[in-house]
């Protein structure tokens, strides 16, 4: 029975050989989408799952409440780790990090800026799992000054030689002993480190007692990022509830002092790459894409699937004769339906392994989009779900034919025409025509609202000017300390425009510390944002000043004693009217002593200091007491080679340690945006991919309704139809459909990205009115141009042939 | 006698309805078709032959009446239960045809005895069997299209008797065949009524229905004259 099954199911693709390849083509199109999804999807939500242990890990995260301001960071104080080992017993083990910062690296004469490089306990290895290539785990970073690389920095500096044993020199000179080499880290790792390096160094340079202190002070001063291991039988729970003793040991002593407060927060390790509420924490996923990856997958197996459907039941016509005959030769209902169901999963595991094939060869351009590493055969239990996928899709696919085929009766079924229900059947290919449309009119909607936010966002007016911009960072102390001179140089040169020099720049704006501010006459305590900066800050980079002065260089008040706030920062103290004259003290200590009372000279307009996804908060500049970090440098358009050039030779000339080291602040602030770059490019693929598949439905569609009615248009015709007629009457049969699909896809695709809008973003702009009809124009277009072929041929042809054929 | 009763039905009624119109196909139609017998039922267009012999044959309901097949009453059956007892008792004969054009002769014949759950090698022994009976044994690997109209036929009616069905029903059997295959598709079913097959033929042309022993005249749904022509033995 199985056989003869097969040899009917395959002599049936054969003979119908342009809607088998229109199905096969659009299943195998949709099934790899499908599969690129689901490499997606896994990978994204494996994050940091090959840790053995990683039940059991919880990173330390913390939440500050200062004067009512609530903070929360990935990292915790330095002595958080070993403090909670010694009070709760749940906790095994814990492991620190602590980035080393961008730091130059040298050997023999190889030199590189290395960004990656972590002061780590040695706990690590209990803790993580981690494959050692050379050396091994047993007591490894307990050594100060030992250092443990990836294979990929071990190849870097050492080649094929074998690293251990050999030595890495920083810029400052400070020597590590390479003691072993680890395996790269998975791509989905939250925490990527190249390079590490034992945490006891640090203790040494700063003395065991003092680095080891659990004084109540240290509790205040935010640190590294800290991951406890509990013990088999424990929950974090339990550690939450006995937290206010811990609390009341470590933290109050000082937080009643300075009226603060603060709390603890856990996230389990596989988590860690998702929890999105915490500053100083490394990029992070998004939850809410994997759900919309998923469910885009899902619709674009569902188009697929469709087409087969549609193309299944609209063919029904020719087999209907064949399931006459099988039912008179004595099957029943149900062995026809399970004989049609298996047609559609040998279509659909056809479309399986030339979709697998396809992944294979598509999986560098993905990995190459989606900025992954994924390995084809990565994971076995992936092509177990895909084998599952494709009998699913089989079914899905082929239980409505199989039902509708199935139900003919015998008598109407050789009679020929089986057509008993043909009302009902072409309403509800209709209905599937309608929903494919639906989908590829949203995704296209979608498409355009993310890449037209994408443009408001790197477009906006961020309230200064970020173009021809250039920052470099001073890194060693002796050439900071030349900043003001280095300034002067730089500004001797026609293609740069101005210079200034800041602790941050905007993008990145980040230094918070409570401060006592003016409110109704009496001094409050209150946290600010700031950024120290010189006298030519606002200059430099366009801002504009909305009531009172900018800094000035002839005012001798202005060193110490002036500072300028923004609006949103003038209108959360109540002093938007009038805020020249208001008091800031900086630089409280314990004992309430004022280090450095400010007085406001000016209000900025706000100017958006962090990415878009953030509101503006309140904000204060005044000049820096010490030689900052960054030097911000304008440069005359379209100079900047010129500019560069001079600035490289000005940076050698002053005896920087390190090489010419700079960035544009445009890209930089571009970059904050990669997030949505990713997604944009993602949905115009999957776009494309399920236009192009609708239309396959579409095509075999509108051959179909040709042949069928290749008789009513020799009739029309002989009875007078002009060529124009029966186009209008094949066109519209269509056009209506999209025209539906349309109307139904424009509220829903608005009503979803503006939940996109307002969940990730402080600022946007919603599509317009033209996006919406951008969306339905191309459908119709593209909807045309494919129904075109088999409608005109349909309509030009000799009546008389249509006639004679039926 | 009863027993010798093959098919027997009492004030049989079909009526077709649509929406606007209702047609009596059958009005009130009482046969008595013995075992071994061979009948032909003859009209005109439209007087109900073919939807009488769909009844008989099990693949359709009768609208009213009764309706006895080898002692099953079975005017009240489902399809799954008309299923059953046609596929172990029927063998059907079309006019044009019905093969199923993605087969070839050796499958479309196997078909039958796939349903009714024999293995293997019994459907290859019966299929070769039946093939040289029909004397297209050297066309078994042929698709239906690459087959004339008498030899289509003659695959038709091997298919309708490879499974030994003890009725066998034919609706123009010879009606898309000329005159030298249609005697030879005739005698063929002759042949099988002598064998024991009880047969019953719905035919236009009065040279097939001389082949049968009783001739019914159906006119507008109604039983208008029979003619025994042979004595049954």
């Amino acid at each position: 029975m199985f056989k003869n099954y097969l040899i009917s199911a395959f002599r049936n693709f054969v003979r119908n050989k342009f809607y088998t390849i229109l199905n096969i083509l659009g299943l195998s199109i949709g099934m790899a989408t499908f599969i690129f999804i689901l490499f997606y999807v896994n990978d994204e939500s494996g994050y940091d799952k090959h840790h053995v242990n990683h039940p059991r890990i919880y990173r330390i995260d913390s939440e500050y409440s200062i004067s009512n301001k609530v903070d929360r960071f990935a990292i915790a104080p330095i002595p958080m780790g070993p403090a909670m080992k010694l009070e709760f017993p749940e906790v095994e083990k814990f492991v620190r990090f602590a980035n080393a910062g961008n730091v130059l690296i040298k050997h023999d004469n190889k030199e590189y800026y290395e960004e990656r490089f972590y002061f780590t306990d040695s706990t690590i290895f209990d803790v993580f799992t981690h494959e050692f290539v050379l050396g091994s785990h047993e007591n490894a970073l307990v050594e100060p000054k030992t250092m443990i690389l990836t294979e990929k920095i071990a190849n870097k500096y050492f080649g094929n030689e074998n690293p251990v044993g050999e030595i890495l020199t920083t810029g400052q000179g400070t020597s590590y002993k390479i003691i072993g080499v680890v395996k790269d880290l998975p791509a989905n790792s939250h925490l990527k480190f190249d390079a590490l390096i034992s945490g006891t160094t640090i203790a040494e340079e700063q003395g065991v007692e003092d680095f080891n202190s659990m004084e109540p002070m240290r509790f205040w001063n935010i640190g590294v990022i800290t991951y406890v291991m509990l013990n088999e039988n424990s929950s974090i729970e339990s550690i939450h509830e006995k937290f206010e003793a811990f609390y009341d040991k470590y933290y109050k002593p000082i937080g009643e002092q300075i009226n603060a407060s603060y709390s603890l927060l856990t996230t389990p390790l596989a988590e860690t790459h998702f929890r999105s509420d915490l500053a100083a924490d490394e990029p992070i996923g998004n939850k809410a894409y994997i759900f919309i990856f998923s469910a885009v997958g899902v619709l674009v197996l569902l188009l697929a699937a469709i087409n087969y459907m549609n193309m299944a039941t609209a063919r029904s016509a020719n087999r209907s004769r064949e399931v006459g005959i099988r039912k008179v030769s004595g099957a029943y209902r149900q062995q026809l339906i399970w004989q049609f169901i298996g047609e559609s999963v040998m279509l659909s595991i056809i479309a399986a392994l030339i979709a697998l094939f396809l992944v294979y060869l598509l999986m560098p351009d993905f990995n190459n989009i989606t900025e992954k590493t994924i390995a084809y055969g990565s994971n076995p239990a992936i092509f177990i779900i895909i084998a599952a996928v494709a009998l699913l899709t089989g079914l899905l696919s082929g239980i409505y034919p199989a039902f509708y085929l199935s139900s003919v009766s015998p008598v109407t079924a050789l009679r020929g025409s089986g057509d008993t229900s043909a009302k009902s059947k072409g309403r509800m290919r209709k209905i599937l025509v309608i929903v494919q449309f639906f989908i590829a009119i949203f995704m296209i909607i979608a498409t355009i609202a993310v890449s037209n936010q994408l443009n408001y966002l790197k477009n906006k007016n961020l309230g200064f000017s970020k173009k021809d911009v250039i920052v470099m960072q001073l890194q060693d102390s002796a050439f900071r300390s030349k900043g003001e001179i280095f300034k002067k140089e730089l500004l001797n040169n026609p293609n740069i425009v101005g210079v200034t020099r800041s602790t941050q720049v905007p993008g990145n704006i980040s230094w918070i510390q409570v401060m006592n501010v003016e409110k109704d006459s009496q001094m409050v305590q209150s946290s600010l944002i700031l950024a120290q900066v010189d006298y030519d800050f606002l200059d430099v980079l366009d801002m504009e000043i909305a009531k009172g002065r900018n800094f000035d260089i002839n005012m001798s008040t202005d060193d110490t004693g002036a500072v300028i706030i923004n609006e949103t920062g003038a209108r959360s103290l109540g002093w938007y009217d009038d805020p020249v004259g208001k008091r800031i003290d900086y630089n409280i200590d314990l004992e309430g002593n004022v280090g450095r009372p400010m007085k406001v000279i000016g209000m900025v307009k706000d100017f958006h200091f962090r990415s878009l996804h953030n509101a503006v908060e309140p904000m204060i500049l005044f000049i820096a007491q010490f030689n900052p970090y960054h030097v911000s440098v304008r440069i005359k358009e379209d100079k900047t080679r010129e500019a560069l050039d001079y600035i490289e030779q000005t940076w050698n000339d002053f005896g920087a340690k390190r090489p010419f080291d700079y960035y544009f602040l445009e890209n930089n602030l571009n970059d904050m945006y990669e997030a949505e770059e990713k997604i944009e490019k993602i949905f115009s693929i999957v776009t494309f991919l399920t236009i192009f598949i609708a239309l396959l439905g579409l095509l075999g569609l509108s051959s179909f309704i040709a042949e069928q009615k290749k008789k009513e248009i020799g009739i029309r015709k002989v009875v007078g139809a002009s060529v124009a007629d029966i186009l209008l009457l094949l066109y519209t049969e269509f056009l209506v459909l999209i025209m539906i699909a349309f109307i139904i896809a424009v509220p829903v695709a608005w009503w979803r990205i503006d939940i996109w809008l307002k969940d990730s973003f402080v600022y946007y702009q919603n599509p317009g009115w033209y996006t919406f009809l951008l969306a339905g124009a191309m459908a119709l277009v593209v909807g045309i141009l494919t129904i075109s072929y088999h409608i005109l041929r349909a309509a030009t042809s000799n009546p008389v042939d249509a006639i004679k054929y039926e | 006698m009863e027993n010798n009763l093959m098919i027997k039905t009492e004030g049989l009624i079909k009526v077709f309805r649509t929406d606007e119109v209702e047609t009596t196909a059958l009005n009130n139609v009482d046969l008595e078709v013995k075992n071994g017998e061979f009948l032909a039922i003859m009209g005109p267009s439209g007087c109900g032959k073919s939807t009488l012999l769909n009844i008989l044959g099990l693949l359709d309901n009768p609208t009213g009446g009764k309706y006895s097949f080898a002692g099953h009453e079975v005017s009240g059956y489902s399809e799954r239960q008309r299923a059953r007892l046609r596929k172990e008792n029927i063998g059907f004969v079309f006019q044009n045809f019905n093969l199923i054009d993605e087969l070839t002769v050796f499958e479309n014949i196997e078909l039958p005895l796939i349903y009714l759950g024999l293995p293997s090698s019994k459907r290859k022994e019966h299929v070769e069997q039946v093939m040289e009976k029909m004397q297209i044994a050297h066309r078994k690997k042929h698709f239906p299209l690459q087959l004339s109209g008498g030899q289509q036929q003659r695959v038709a009616v091997a298919r309708a008797v490879v499974a030994n069905p003890k009725l066998i029903l034919a609706d123009e059997p010879t009606g898309n065949l000329d005159s030298a295959h249609g005697e030879e598709v005739m005698n063929l079913i002759e042949k099988l009524n002598q064998a024991g097959t009880t047969v019953i033929i719905v035919t236009h042309s009065q040279r097939d229905a001389e082949y049968a022993g009783r001739i019914v005249q159906l006119f507008d749904g109604q039983i208008v004259t029979e003619n025994i022509k042979k004595s049954i033995l």
